[in-house]
């Protein structure tokens, strides 16, 4: 077969002259998101349409952007290979976790009063948890590089893997200790009408009406989920060992390490663009002056039911524990 | 395994539904990016996928079938199976990753919209599969031409092509973009899963990957058989909901939404698919011909599957018949023709036993397009090959984007008239091909009328300067990427047409 006799290129041309070949995860991302800042307009039809105009105020016209999207690198840099490969590994070994717990039959020795806390404080999560994946899809498919669209996609499929986890425990704590607990009202009541769950809902739900992509991102990785993964991964995990539930201990301790992933590429991603434009800092800064309150006040809400457990972890010790891990979060971001 | 099945908790996986109390319905879902229809937000709720999988499973699937993917990879990339591939072949992958790689990742902003607009818990979780997934083929369809780049330079196309305003890649965005990247969720679900994936996409895949393993493109084989498998999954978010729209009584919107994106899949794919199945495959490897690959899996499987919900052939039923019979013959005449337009090497695919198979498959084939390939062989063997290329630039189609080819339609005896549609909006005059692709205009002039085509461009000033190089300047293509005769011409230099058909 005759082949173009065309200089090869090092790497792809639209990646100009590089020294060194680039890695399979940049030139499996690097340039993919063509429509962003094209002329005339993002996409291929009317450039007054309203799906172009709708790109043009929240993705090209967010306050939340620099010069050059492209160089920003997730510090994990995950192709789709080895993020499934990675959660291949960490799925086995909660199947092997789980496996470990059913054959010891620890759902049937839980103590009752930790079952009365599960239920008000375990079951309803899928419910918030649900809001975080669909807003981490939400940065997904505005942001303006496909080097952030993967980070915040495989962010979401991540709350998946944690609901369906919280999920499949919730059914086996049910058939030990009761089948109301697996039913839809056993989560969606307290959600929608505990008093403890209504500040969480409220930013939520209002973070589900920004538009602004660099507003979700903002709200989304460094005012809301931060303080959501401080209680239900970490603070949650603690709680359970105290209460005797060391399966659950142990699964919500392992999403730790899928909020970390998060939160590294959230900090790169500030870090990056205040380096591209020091003004990104007070950009950012504007919008967690609106959302910290907002999650602050979700965490409040929700310590006293940390505090309510038999062998209880003091409100106040909550609140500051996910405080904390914020704060050690915006520092690493250089806010 | 963990002891309870899928069955007895997968429920609590898929029941976030709930009423919003701090923002409104419109605020969470806006119609822009969540059309609903009127459908009552508890009918959403119903939404039940055909198909379940957990994210465990999920992540074991995977994971295998990437390590499996890139073993192949790794051994073929060392072997010389690439370089023996056949001139057809290689315009056929060559075409399929420039307009398909990049445009499956963008397939994923499409899921990501779904799930997080989609009007369900259960769609949503699916849709975020379904996100994945195109990560995965926009990541799998460039690397694996990355990895023979050195020895392909025009693989270049498989990244690049988004990013040029060649023809075929402004028809290709046109149509991706109206389907999927600026699509609402709910119009996507029929759009581009249930009308593109479940139709279309499941015929070039599998199509492919038969012909790929056949002339012996391992690679290019086990890459798009495993593509398919998440197609096959992800394609089922069209099917629910076709089915609660049927039920809120708005069969009339799903019919619209199918039948219009219907007809513009029909037109890319007449030149992608077409051009690929009829004339670049290897003749010995064919098993048949578009128009029997249309009829047997997207005219009867796939309406069969649609008349179950209660709906219709398209309006148009008649015209895309029609079109069958000559279209792509049309459409690949038209790239030959204008060969340094397209990235690929096309070949003409008319040695005297291809057009053997040609008149066999299209009857009257030898008299209708035959001619214009006797014509150009003559001038190729009379030493002026010159004369087979272009000097002018075709109409182009203001809805399909591809150049208006009525006058062969016409010639070939299929029209009453080679004339174009018109029509007068605005102050400005549309150009169509085809009724179908006007009816489709006029659905959404809104999405569409400030669109100018590449014609559009170059009468308007926008291709500076505005000639034949001007023009593939503006197209991306430099005079070392500017498709060339596939075969250095050896289907002119060949023995005298035969007629009739011979068998294969």
């Amino acid at each position: 077969m005759a082949v173009s006799q065309r200089r090869p290129h090092r790497t792809w041309s639209l990646l100009g002259d590089v020294k060194k070949r680039p890695s399979a995860y940049d030139v499996t991302a690097a340039k993919f998101n063509y429509h962003f800042r094209r002329d005339p307009a993002p996409f291929e039809m009317d450039p007054q349409a309203p799906f172009n105009l709708f790109y043009l105020a929240n993705r090209e016209g967010s306050p939340f952007n620099v010069e050059d999207w492209e160089g920003f690198r997730d510090p994990a840099k995950l192709t789709y290979a080895d993020y499934v490969t990675l959660q291949h590994e960490r799925e086995t070994y909660v199947d092997l976790l789980t496996d470990h717990h059913e054959a010891a039959e620890s759902a049937a020795d839980l103590d009752p009063a930790w079952v009365a806390t599960l239920r008000d404080l375990f079951v309803p999560l899928r419910f918030p948890l649900h809001v975080l994946q669909m807003t981490g899809l939400y940065v997904g498919q505005m942001a303006p590089t496909a080097f952030v669209i993967n980070c915040a996609n495989f962010q979401a499929a991540d709350e998946l893997r944690r609901i369906q986890r919280i999920a499949y425990t919730t059914k086996v704590v049910a058939n030990a200790h009761g089948d109301d607990l697996a039913a839809t009202a056993a989560a969606r009541d307290p959600w929608e009408n505990g008093e403890a769950w209504q500040p969480l809902r409220r930013v939520l739900e209002q973070l589900l009406a920004v538009r602004d992509w660099g507003e979700a991102f903002v709200a989304l990785n460094l005012a809301v989920k931060p303080v959501v993964d401080a209680l239900v991964n970490g603070r949650l995990s603690e709680l359970a060992a105290q209460n005797g539930d060391e399966y659950l201990s142990l699964l919500m301790a392992e999403f730790q390490l899928d909020s970390a992933r998060s939160r590294d590429w959230t900090a790169a991603l500030v870090r990056y663009a205040v380096a591209q434009d020091p003004a990104m800092r007070d950009v950012v800064q504007g919008w967690l002056s609106t959302w910290q309150p907002r999650a602050d006040a979700a965490v409040e809400g929700l310590a006293p039911l940390f505090a309510a457990a038999a062998q209880p972890l003091p409100a106040a010790t909550v609140t500051a524990a996910a405080l904390a891990e914020r704060a050690a979060l915006l520092d690493a971001a250089g806010l | 395994m963990p002891r309870l099945p899928r069955a007895d908790w997968y429920d609590l996986t898929r029941d976030m539904n709930w009423d919003f109390s701090y923002v409104t319905e419109e605020d969470v879902f806006p119609e822009l990016l969540s059309n609903g229809f009127g459908v009552p937000k508890q009918d959403w709720w119903t939404w039940d996928e055909p198909y379940k999988i957990t994210y465990a499973e999920y992540v074991h699937n995977q994971a295998g079938k990437d390590a499996g993917l890139f073993t192949v990879n790794n051994v073929v990339g060392r072997s010389k199976i690439f370089e023996n591939l056949e001139p057809g072949w290689m315009a056929a992958t060559l075409a399929h990753y420039g307009a398909i790689a990049v445009g499956e990742y963008q397939a994923g902003i499409g899921e990501a919209r779904m799930a997080r607009f989609g009007r369900a818990a259960s769609w949503r979780n699916m849709a975020t599969y379904g996100c994945l997934d195109e990560t995965r083929h926009g990541q799998l369809q460039t690397y694996f031409p990355y990895q023979a780049l050195n020895k392909e330079p025009r693989l270049d196309w498989a990244h690049k092509a988004y990013h040029t305003n060649e023809w075929g890649m402004i028809a290709a965005r046109h149509l991706f973009d109206d389907m999927f990247t600026a699509n609402d969720a709910v119009s996507m679900a029929i759009q581009l899963t249930f009308t593109f994936e479940t139709g279309f996409t499941n015929l070039q895949f599998l199509g492919m990957a038969a012909d790929a393993m056949k002339v012996g493109d391992i690679d290019f084989g086990a890459l798009i058989s495993s593509i398919q498998t998440d197609e096959a999954r992800h394609a089922q978010q069209g099917e629910p909901t076709l089915k609660i729209l049927v039920a809120a009584g708005k069969k009339d919107v799903a019919q619209n939404l199918f039948d219009r994106m219907f007809w513009r899949a029909w037109k890319v794919f007449a030149l992608l698919t077409g051009l690929s199945m009829d004339y670049y495959t290897p003749l010995e490897h064919r098993t048949h011909s578009f128009k029997e690959f249309m009829e047997e899996f997207i005219n009867t499987q796939f309406i069969d599957q649609f008349r179950d919900f209660g709906l219709e052939a398209p309006w148009y039923w008649d015209q895309l018949l029609n079109e069958m019979n000559w279209v792509h013959h049309a459409y690949h005449l038209g790239v030959y023709y204008w060969r340094p337009t397209v990235w690929w090497n096309p070949v003409a695919g008319t040695l005297p036993e291809e057009r053997a198979w040609l008149e066999e498959k299209y009857p009257g084939w030898n008299d209708s397009f035959g001619k214009y390939w006797d014509v150009m062989g003559e001038n190729v063997r009379a030493g002026h090959p010159e004369l087979t290329l272009p000097e002018t630039f075709p109409v182009v189609c203001n809805s399909c984007q591809i150049p208006l080819c009525t006058p062969a339609g016409y010639a070939a005896g299929y029209l009453s008239s080679p004339l174009p549609l018109l029509l007068d909006l605005d102050g400005r005059r549309y150009t169509f091909c085809s009724e179908p692709c006007k009816w489709v205009f006029e659905q959404a002039p809104g999405q569409f009328k400030g669109h100018l085509s590449i014609i559009d461009r170059f009468l308007g000033g926008v291709i500076q300067p505005p000639t034949i190089p001007g023009a593939l300047a503006y197209m991306g293509l430099s005079p070392e990427e500017c498709g060339q005769d596939g075969t250095n011409y050896a289907w002119a230099h060949a023995s005298v047409p035969v007629a009739g058909g011979v068998g294969r």
